[in-house]
């Protein structure tokens, strides 16, 4: 009869030298196939989280946002749209300086914070359950990958087959904001841009507050509120500007301090890195022109 | 003697050997190389036997006898059961260490950490698939463990403590199995842990059940700090209960000695340590190259097994919101989930298993019969026996297979496409499901063999229940499979049929399905075998139901 047992301690010792042999060798299998299994691991979870959004898009967000992510006018824009995608559309309007996918990921979980100055009748809700929402966090970062799957639909789009809704929330006119497929260059862009500027100036006291000048400047000596402590003071500029560098009047000081903030720091402010270094784009020539006269005037009026 | 006075003597070779040979001596607590070679070939011992010094000056083998009785060595004796049961203990310490290095138990990161350990870890997989493969065969070893004592009657006098320690040891293997189980965060794991945890609600009076309850999760459901609660039972407490009870089961083994083949003792008697001169086995060397060779077989054989044959499941992250249609506990606790279909939370869930520990660690206390021979014992073997055959009855019982019927169209296509786990239309995967609406009513004129499988069992399906169910009637099934975004597709199931009175029912699921989604054991090398093994499986469970 064949036992299972043997006694010979050969035989055994040739068992577990041929063992040790097998495991080496299968774990040498595996480690070889690491890196496609990893990679097919990889693209497997990514995949499942889309199919996780699906679900929770077909749940939750067709009904204003459409079936296919077309949007329904009057309730939620398009999604997946040319203009959402692209680099010179949405981000560029909203001034997000992250990727699309974070942009998705906070308005999704956030929601979108007011609707004052959009034309949705409609809030979009927050639905993280950090905001106060129905979702978990995992849900959220499952529903923002299968938004960000319409990509390659999205920029495969002609001019014509866009659901793209213009937003008013944007302060470029309606005609600027899908000029991704029309105008071939980001020159071309721009010089549209400049040339509706032109038309639409905003008074320096609307320039203001709408870029947050405040925020760290104050007009008055005394301290109003918690703003206005974290720049220098324009309580007294009409007399200091002029004295501040050598050989530049105090309209050139300030243009200068505007359109390039880290050019002359005042002691103490060394900080000024803070203040946006991009007020040459953002604002037109006139504009800037107006805001320095404001600004510059003793008796401005706020 | 001093190094200098060493190589006058015997020369700088001479010297060098003899420093080697004092090394060796003291890492093997006490044989030099020379007495090594001879064990090495086979030749007896000396007198006295200097091969007993490791057992008495070193740690390791302080605990392990001199020598065995030639026939407890035999390997269809106890077939190493006890043995293996240990090894697999500490193959699940050293990858669950490693595991903990990648995760943190939070339902934050726990189910994240899991993916991350699937997609960034190398040997992530391995590590998992191992030491959930090892924590499974650890509970059916450990039992086997106990059947084998049980058949040879190795718990009757004296060793009736050994045998209740054991059953301690086998209750703590089921818990530290069952609290590893809630760690991933999926599915299967926050349902199955749900279930477990609410049958120690059921134990009167209810303020003592709620007490309990409350303290394994930590809040009325399980969220954070139950999850914390099962991490810390699996990584700490468990583990080092579990080490101080086997201790204390080892040390009753040696004690008595593992009892011999019943034949060569007189009933009644117990000689197993009182081993004849001529019937020694000796731990060094033969008894140690015995283990480490059936060992050293086994550590292959759990990574060929994890390789090749075996995948952890990991479904969707758990979802407190949402019951799957199935919730299945893991196999060992098939029995209790059986017995839950049948009697109420407190006679099945508290009740009958406490009576069943109790009997079982009563058993050497029940059993007055002396002998340990077969022939003596037709009553035990036989009522163990129908205890197995029972225990697997009731683990039928527990499978989905018995008495959870749902609805049929809900039914039908968890067939096809289950909530979790793959079911046909994952596994034939994106590439074999044509966009268009396809009906069960109809015939269709379609190349893709896989494709038409599914249609099939789809079709075989609705046939199925309406065969069987009165209050489905003319059912017809359509698939629906539209592209949702590049890369995605939709699969809109929907059921129509007519009840017994003739009014209309109708039942609509959609899922999604990605490109790149593996549902099926495709990754490494399982992909060799696995798809083989389920096929192979299928086939025979078709004929076992007459399919």
């Amino acid at each position: 009869m064949h036992r299972l047992y043997t006694r010979s301690p050969i035989a055994k010792i040739m068992w577990g030298i041929l063992s040790s042999l097998v495991g080496i060798i299968v774990l040498l299998m595996v480690l070889v196939s690491e890196n496609p299994r990893m990679e097919a691991q990889t693209i497997n979870w990514e995949g499942r989280s889309i199919e996780n959004g699906a679900k929770m898009y077909a749940d939750n967000c067709v009904i204003c946002h459409g079936p296919d992510g077309q949007g329904i006018l009057g309730r939620g824009p398009g999604l997946n749209s040319y203009y959402f995608f692209t680099d010179t559309g949405r981000l560029r309007d909203v001034g997000w300086v992250g990727s699309l996918e974070d942009y998705v990921l906070l308005t999704i979980s956030a929601g979108r914070p007011s609707k004052v100055e959009s034309q949705w009748p409609e809030v979009m809700p927050t639905w993280d359950g950090k905001f106060g929402g129905p979702m978990r966090g995992d849900q959220v970062v499952d529903l923002a990958k299968f938004v960000m799957n319409w990509e390659e639909s999205a920029l495969a789009q002609t001019p014509e087959e866009d659901p793209f809704q213009p937003f008013e929330d944007v302060i470029k006119p309606m005609e600027f904001q899908n000029t991704a497929h029309i105008l071939l260059s980001e020159e071309e862009q721009a010089a549209a841009l400049e040339e509706y500027r032109a038309r639409n100036v905003r008074s320096p006291q609307e320039i203001w507050t709408g870029e947050a000048c405040f925020a760290c400047h104050n007009l008055e000596e005394r301290q109003v509120d918690l703003y206005g402590q974290n720049g220098p003071n324009f309580a007294d500029l009409y007399e200091r500007a002029g004295t501040r560098v050598e050989g530049m009047t105090a309209e050139e000081y300030v243009y200068e301090s505007i359109v390039s903030p880290k050019a002359h720091v005042v002691e103490t402010y060394e900080n000024a890195g803070q203040m946006p270094q991009n007020f040459a784009e953002k604002l037109s020539e006139d504009e800037i022109q107006a805001l320095v006269a404001w600004l510059l005037n003793p008796d401005r009026e706020q | 003697m001093g190094l200098q006075e060493n190589i006058r003597e015997k020369g700088v070779l001479g010297a060098v050997a003899a420093q080697a040979d004092d090394v060796f001596t003291r890492l093997t607590a006490g044989i030099d190389v020379g007495e090594f070679r001879r064990m090495m070939q086979g030749e007896p011992p000396g007198r006295p036997n200097p091969r007993l010094k490791p057992h008495s000056e070193g740690f390791l083998l302080h605990i392990k006898p001199t020598y065995y009785h030639e026939s407890v060595t035999r390997f269809t004796h106890t077939y190493r059961l006890g043995l293996l049961s240990t090894y697999l203990f500490i193959v699940e310490t050293i990858t669950g260490i490693l595991l903990m290095i990648w995760y943190a138990p939070s339902p934050e990161r726990a189910y994240v950490d899991m993916i991350l350990l699937l997609t960034n870890i190398p040997f992530g997989q391995f590590l998992r698939d191992m030491h959930r493969l090892g924590a499974e065969a650890m509970v059916a070893i450990v039992t086997l463990h106990m059947v084998r004592c049980y058949l040879t009657g190795s718990y009757k006098p004296p060793r009736q403590f050994t045998w209740f320690t054991g059953v301690l040891l086998l209750v703590m293997t089921l818990f530290l199995s069952f609290s590893g189980y809630l760690l991933p965060w999926d599915q299967l794991a926050f349902w199955a842990v749900t279930i477990g945890t609410s049958m120690a609600e059921a134990v009167p009076p209810a303020v003592v059940g709620e007490t309990v309850n409350l303290l394994a999760r930590g809040a009325p459901d399980i969220g954070a700090n139950g999850l914390l609660r099962f991490y810390l039972l699996h990584v700490l407490f468990l583990p080092l209960l579990l080490i101080l009870f086997f201790f204390v089961h080892y040390y009753k083994v040696v004690h008595f000695g593992i009892s011999l083949p019943a034949d060569e003792e007189e009933v009644g008697e117990d000689t197993a340590n009182r081993v004849p001169a001529d019937k020694r086995v000796y731990y060094l060397p033969d008894v140690l190259v015995d283990e480490t060779s059936f060992l050293t077989v086994m550590t292959a054989l759990l990574i060929v097994l994890t390789v090749f044959f075996f995948q952890a499941p990991l479904e969707h992250i758990a979802n407190p919101q949402s019951t799957p249609l199935h919730t299945v506990a893991p196999w060992y606790f098939y029995w209790l989930q059986g017995l839950l279909k049948i009697a109420d939370k407190f006679i099945a869930g508290v009740l009958l298993p406490g009576v069943l520990l109790v009997l079982l660690m009563a058993i050497p206390y029940l059993d007055y019969n002396p002998s340990r021979r077969g022939k003596d014992r037709k009553v035990a073997i036989v009522a163990g026996i129908v205890a197995g055959a029972v225990m697997i009855i009731w683990s039928w019982m527990g499978t989905p297979e018995y008495a959870v019927e749902g609805a049929p169209s809900v039914e039908i296509v968890q067939d096809v496409m289950p909530e979790e786990g793959s079911g046909l239309s994952r596994e034939i995967g994106y590439k074999h499901l044509p966009l268009g609406v396809w009906r069960t009513d109809e015939e269709y004129d379609v190349h893709d063999h896989e494709f038409l499988e599914l249609l099939h069992e789809f079709e075989n399906s609705v046939d199925y229940y309406r065969r069987t169910d009165p209050d489905f009637n003319a059912p017809i099934g359509i698939l629906t499979i539209s592209q949702a975004q590049p890369s995605l597709k939709k699969l809109h199931w929907e059921i129509t049929w007519f009840d017994a009175e003739g009014t209309p029912g109708n039942y609509e699921k959609s899922f999604w399905l990605h490109e790149d989604s593996l549902y099926w054991e495709q990754y490494g090398w399982k992909h060799l075998f696995l798809g083989q093994v389920a096929d192979g499986w299928k086939s025979l469970s078709g004929a076992l139901v007459g399919e």
